[in-house]
C-alpha cells in the first residue's frame, strides 16, 4: 500500500492547485448538526469530523433534474446533452464511497447509461476516515465500514495535524503529488492510520444490525407474503418517497419533455422518482402495480434486502441512516425492519 | 400556423393574485401570446368578448350567483382551466365556512349585510367540470407556462400527484420537521419545487391535498414532533377547508 503524509497546513495550498482544474467539494457544517458538501471557497471551513451529508452523494452523478436530450420540433432533430463536468469530491465517507461503487455497477447493466457514465468518469474521489457516526447510522452492519476500490485517494486523520493518504488510483497520486514536500508514510503512521480505522470501526460496530447482513436476503424471501406485517408497518407511509430520493444506492428517474416559450425548441429531462412514489407504478391505462402503500413499503424493502443483492451480491442498502432520518413518520428504517424480521422467524423457528 | 385559440381569463372570489402572476411572465408572455389570442384578460386589457375555447378561470364561488356566470363560461369554452387555489380547491376563502354565517357576514358587510347573498366558499369543480387544474396561491408563473404550452401541443397538463416532501428532497432543503417546525409539506401535492421551504419558510399547503395523502398519518406525525390538534388544524383549514376530510382530521 502506497500512503503519504500531508499535514493539515499543506491542504490549502494543494485545494487552490485542485480547483483550478476541478470543482472540488467538501463536507461544510450548514447549520447545528446539519452537514453538507458544498463548493470550497478559500474561506470554506472543512468539517472533517461531519458525521453524515445530509443529501446523498448521487447528486454529484445523476442531479435531481437533467437534461437528456435537446430537439426541435420543425425540423425534427435531436441531439444528446451529455455533461462531463470535473468534480472532486473530497471527504466521502466508506459508505457512500460504497454506494457509488454500487450504481456504478447497476448503471453500467443492460446499457451504459451515458449521462452517468461521463459524470462519473470526470469525478475525482478523496475517501476520509469517519471521526463519528450518525445516530441513525448502521454502516458497520451491512459491511460498509470499509472499501478497498472507489476512490483515488482515501484520508486517514492520525493526528490533529496530519492525515495518512492511502493512494487509491494513478491520478490521485499524481494530485496529491502537486504539493510540496508531501512525504511518504513510515510503517509506524501506517500502524497508526490503521489503529485509527479499527477504532472507528469498533465504535461503529455497536451501531450494527447485530447479526450478519447475509442472512437478510433469504429473511426477505420468507417474509415477502407476510402482508399483515407490511400493511401494519406501513398505515403511517405518506407515499412521499422522501426515503428514495435521500437514498445514496437508488437511481430511479422519471423522463419528461419540455418545449420552449416559441414551440420551436425543446428538452427530454429527467428527473428523480422512487417506488414509494403512487404514480411510479402506474402505466398506460391507469393500472398500477403497486396501488397499495403496503405494497410500495415491501417493495422498497426487498429492493435493498433482496433484489440488489440478487443481482449484484451486495445489499442494496449501505446503513447510512439517511432515510431513516428523512421519513417524518418514522418508518423508514432497513435496519429495524431487517431486524423484525429476522426475530419473527427465529420466534417461528 | 393554425388557426391561434382564443382565450378569456375570469375572476370570481379572490385576489387577482394568480392572473398578476400571468402579467408577471412579461416578456416570456410575449413569446406565448405569439400562439393564442386573447379576447379577455382584465389585467391587460379592457376591451372583453365571448368568443373563446379556452376559458381561465380564477376565484371560489361564494355567492350562489357566480353558479349562473360561471354555467355560461362553461358552456362558452371548450377548456375550463382553474387557476390557483381559489379556483382548485376553494382556496383560503374556505376560511369563512368554519364561521357561522351571520358571523362573518357582519364582519365583512357590516350594517348592510342584509343586501349582500353569499354562502359557504367551494372551488369551481364543485359548480362545473373543470378540465385542467393550474394550482397555487398565487399560482407559478413558470407551471402556468407550462401548462399553456402543453396546451397548444394538444395535452392536458397533469399537475404532480405526490406530496411537497419529495420536491423538497430534490430541492436539497433540510426539512422542517428535523428543525422543530410543522411543515404541511406531507399532505400537500407538489409541483411549486417545495418553494416555500426553499425560501426559508415551510409548506402552507396552498396547492391542495395530495390525491393519495395519509392525513391519519399526518396527524400522528405532527402529534409524534409535539404539535397539539389545534396547531395542525389551524394550519389545515388555510388551505384545506373544502376537502372534508380537513374538517375532522385524524
Ligand atoms: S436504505 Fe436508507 S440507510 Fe440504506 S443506504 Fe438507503 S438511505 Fe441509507
Ligand atoms: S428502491 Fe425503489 S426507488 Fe430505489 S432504486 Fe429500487 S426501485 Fe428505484
Ligand atoms: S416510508 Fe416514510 S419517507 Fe418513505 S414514503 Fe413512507 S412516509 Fe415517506
Ligand atoms: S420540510 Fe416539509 S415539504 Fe420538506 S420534506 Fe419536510 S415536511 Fe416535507
Ligand atoms: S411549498 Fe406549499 S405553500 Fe408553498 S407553494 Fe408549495 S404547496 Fe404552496
Amino acid at each position: 500500500m502506497v500512503a503519504y503524509i500531508v499535514y493539515l497546513q499543506q491542504i490549502p495550498e494543494l485545494l487552490h492547485k485542485w480547483s483550478s482544474s476541478y470543482d472540488v467539494y467538501v463536507p461544510t457544517r450548514v447549520e447545528e448538526h446539519f452537514y453538507e458538501f458544498r463548493p470550497w471557497q478559500e474561506k470554506t471551513h472543512i468539517a472533517w469530523d461531519y458525521d453524515l451529508a445530509y443529501s446523498p452523494l448521487k447528486v454529484f452523478f445523476m442531479p435531481p433534474r437533467e437534461d437528456l436530450i435537446h430537439f426541435d420540433l420543425h425540423n425534427y432533430t435531436a441531439s444528446p446533452v451529455i455533461k462531463k463536468t470535473r468534480q472532486l469530491l473530497f471527504g466521502v465517507h466508506p459508505y457512500d464511497i460504497k454506494a457509488i461503487n454500487q450504481l456504478d455497477q447497476l448503471m453500467g447493466m443492460d446499457g451504459v447509461d451515458v449521462n452517468y457514465q461521463n459524470l462519473r468518469d470526470n469525478t475525482v474521489i478523496f475517501g476520509l476516515e469517519p471521526a463519528r457516526v450518525a445516530e441513525t447510522a448502521f454502516w458497520a452492519g451491512v459491511d460498509a465500514a470499509r472499501v478497498d476500490f472507489g476512490f483515488d485517494l482515501f484520508w486517514t486523520r492520525i493526528s490533529p495535524g496530519a492525515f495518512l493518504v492511502r493512494v487509491g488510483s494513478a491520478q490521485g497520486e499524481e494530485m496529491l503529488k502537486m504539493g510540496s514536500s508531501i512525504t511518504s508514510a513510515t510503517a509506524a503512521e501506517k500502524e497508526a492510520a490503521r489503529r485509527i480505522h479499527l477504532r472507528a470501526a469498533a465504535r461503529a460496530d455497536k451501531q450494527g444490525l447485530g447479526f450478519t447482513w447475509t442472512q437478510v436476503p433469504e429473511f426477505m424471501n420468507k417474509f415477502y407474503s407476510r402482508k399483515l406485517y407490511w400493511r401494519e408497518k406501513a398505515k403511517t407511509c405518506l407515499s412521499c418517497g422522501s426515503c428514495n430520493l435521500v437514498c445514496p444506492t437508488c437511481y430511479c428517474f422519471d423522463i419528461q419533455d419540455e418545449t420552449d416559450d416559441h414551440l420551436k425548441q425543446g428538452k427530454r429531462y429527467r428527473q428523480w422518482d422512487g417506488c414509494m412514489l403512487e404514480g411510479f407504478s402506474r402505466i398506460a391505462g391507469g393500472l398500477n402495480f403497486r396501488p397499495n402503500p403496503w405494497e410500495r413499503y415491501r417493495h422498497r424493502y426487498m429492493r435493498k434486502g433482496k433484489y440488489i443483492f440478487d443481482r449484484i451480491g451486495e445489499l442494496g442498502c449501505v446503513g447510512c441512516g439517511r432515510c431513516v432520518k428523512a421519513c417524518t413518520a418514522k418508518i423508514a428504517n432497513p435496519k429495524v425492519v431487517f431486524s423484525e424480521i429476522r426475530e419473527a422467524i427465529k420466534n417461528e423457528a | 400556423m393554425a388557426v391561434k385559440p382564443k382565450v378569456a381569463f375570469f375572476d370570481f372570489a379572490g385576489c387577482e393574485g394568480d392572473q398578476l402572476q400571468v402579467a408577471n411572465l412579461e416578456e416570456r408572455l410575449l413569446d406565448i401570446l405569439a400562439h393564442i389570442e386573447v379576447v379577455s384578460f382584465r389585467e391587460i386589457k379592457t376591451e372583453h368578448s365571448d368568443d373563446y375555447d379556452i376559458a381561465f378561470v380564477e376565484g371560489s364561488i361564494t355567492r350562489p350567483e357566480d353558479e349562473k356566470r360561471l354555467k355560461e363560461i362553461r358552456e362558452n369554452a371548450g377548456i375550463l382551466v382553474a387557476l390557483g387555489a381559489c379556483a382548485t380547491i376553494g382556496g383560503i376563502n374556505c376560511l369563512k365556512n368554519f364561521i357561522n354565517e351571520s358571523e362573518y357576514r357582519s364582519t365583512v358587510y357590516g350594517s348592510s349585510a342584509r343586501w349582500y347573498s353569499t354562502y359557504a366558499s367551494r372551488p369551481l369543480s364543485a359548480v362545473v367540470p373543470v378540465d385542467m387544474d393550474i394550482h397555487g396561491c398565487p399560482i407559478d408563473k413558470n407551471e402556468f407556462a407550462t401548462a399553456v404550452k402543453e396546451l397548444l401541443l394538444g395535452k392536458i397538463y397533469t399537475p404532480p400527484d405526490y406530496p411537497v416532501c419529495a420536491e423538497c428532497k430534490m430541492a436539497g432543503n433540510i426539512c422542517r420537521y428535523e428543525q422543530g417546525q410543522l411543515c404541511l409539506g406531507i399532505v400537500t401535492r407538489a409541483g411549486c419545487k417545495a418553494c416555500c421551504v426553499t425560501e426559508g419558510s415551510f409548506c402552507w399547503g396552498c396547492r391542495g391535498m395530495a390525491p393519495e395523502a395519509n392525513l391519519d398519518a399526518a396527524a400522528r406525525i405532527m402529534e409524534d414532533h409535539g404539535f397539539t390538534r389545534l396547531n395542525a388544524q389551524d394550519r389545515l383549514r388555510l388551505y384545506f377547508g373544502c376537502t372534508d376530510r380537513a374538517f375532522n382530521p385524524g
